[in-house]
């Protein structure tokens, strides 16, 4: 393994991303924005705390889910061919896709979308990803909820595994669930970490 | 690290290699793409839930703006407030803003550019309605915390939308 997660989430971390003269970010061939973690998590959980019946909540969960999948997707092969990426991580790459896909996690991480790293990987199968520290947990202050709601790790794994296993990269996002991902585990639920097992979808 | 953006807002970005978050200005930020954006917001056009939205957005800046100024007590005009706010917006990336007017009673603003119109019609072409609640929360929360009243006092609507082909966006704000 060479890929020097620790050196890449140092690095990466640093990048002050600004906007130009017009208040636009543009980078990694997206629009970007920074804006408060609490925001994304309020319209999340004020969303789903509210549906009628589980119907409704799966529908409104997996709408959620799939924001972050075509995010990841599009931003993700937008992060691997950067060149922040070509500086920093490229010259670690060995193993291809297998590499790629350990430093986008750290990237993933450095961005601040979670503490998340890979524990299990086989490849073109199955991918394991555990969080050890993640905004989406922060809509539990006491005690724990019994709804999983990470959705935007669990979507951004699929779309990582899309791009390592699903073919060329498609502007128009055709290879865009390829995979699934499920979250098994929540720090919001009680858990010591989340936990989200990517498969080929069904 | 500490700097100066543009005239006087300041943009003081931290990383807590801890719990791996970023800061700024003291409140946790994370970098998103136009994608979930606009996917977010068209999530809240098919689910009826665009107040939702609108709300979340001015709830959460809100509280940004709010500290700033209360950081900064030396930012204690209304022309100042502004001018701070149109910064914020685009320091989160959300465009550029001009404030037409602001009053106790209505307002109106305008957004020459914008992240969430730019984003939908790269993403989608143009819309037959306007999609950007995101700002509308912004600009709500902006009337509020420069006035120093309580939350829900004033209403963005969007009536001109870059995504509907128009030049620019623009808001009318009245008092509820």
């Amino acid at each position: 393994m060479a890929i020097d997660r620790k050196k890449i989430i140092e690095l990466m971390s640093k990048i002050d991303v600004l906007p130009d003269e017009n208040g636009i970010i543009e980078g990694f061939n997206v629009y970007v924005n920074q804006l408060p973690t609490s925001f994304w998590n309020s319209f999340a959980e004020r969303l789903t705390s509210k549906a009628e019946n589980l119907e409704i909540l799966h529908a409104k969960e997996y709408l959620l889910y799939n924001a972050a999948h075509e995010c990841g997707y599009h931003t993700g092969y937008g992060i691997i061919t950067s060149d922040e990426w070509n500086a920093v991580v490229a010259p670690m790459i060995e193993k291809v896709p297998e590499d790629i896909l350990f430093g986008a996690f750290a990237v993933f991480t450095a961005w601040g979308w979670a503490d998340a790293e890979i524990v299990e990987l086989v490849p073109n199968e199955k991918l394991v990803v555990r969080a050890y520290n993640y905004y989406e947990s922060d809509i539990v202050k006491y005690g724990s909820s019994n709804k999983m709601s990470a959705y935007m790790i669990a979507g951004v794994s699929a779309a990582f595994m899309d791009l390592a296993y699903g073919g060329e990269y498609d502007p128009k996002g055709k290879p865009i669930g390829t995979f699934e991902c499920k979250q098994v585990k929540g720090i919001e639920c009680g858990d010591a970490y989340g936990e989200f097992i990517v498969t080929k979808a069904r | 690290m500490i700097q100066e953006v543009k005239t006087s807002i300041k943009y003081n970005h931290t990383f807590d290699p801890r719990t791996k978050r970023h800061y700024i200005n003291g409140f946790q930020a994370v970098l998103h793409c136009h994608h979930y954006s606009t996917l977010y917001t068209q999530l809240a056009l098919d689910a009826s839930e665009t107040e939702l939205l609108k709300d979340c957005a001015r709830d959460s800046f809100r509280e940004v703006l709010d500290n700033y100024f209360v950081q900064n007590p030396d930012i204690s005009t209304i022309q100042d407030k502004i001018n701070i706010a149109i910064q914020y917006f685009s320091l989160f990336g959300l465009g550029k803003m001009k404030v037409n007017f602001l009053g106790d009673f209505s307002g109106e603003v305008e957004l020459i550019t914008s992240h969430i119109d730019s984003g939908w019609l790269k993403k989608w072409g143009t819309y037959d309605k306007p999609v950007n609640y995101i700002s509308a929360g912004y600009i709500e929360a902006m009337f509020e915390s420069v006035l120093g009243v309580s939350s829900g006092t004033f209403k963005a609507v969007e009536v001109q939308s870059i995504v509907m082909g128009s030049k620019s966006s623009l808001f009318k704000i009245t008092r509820r």
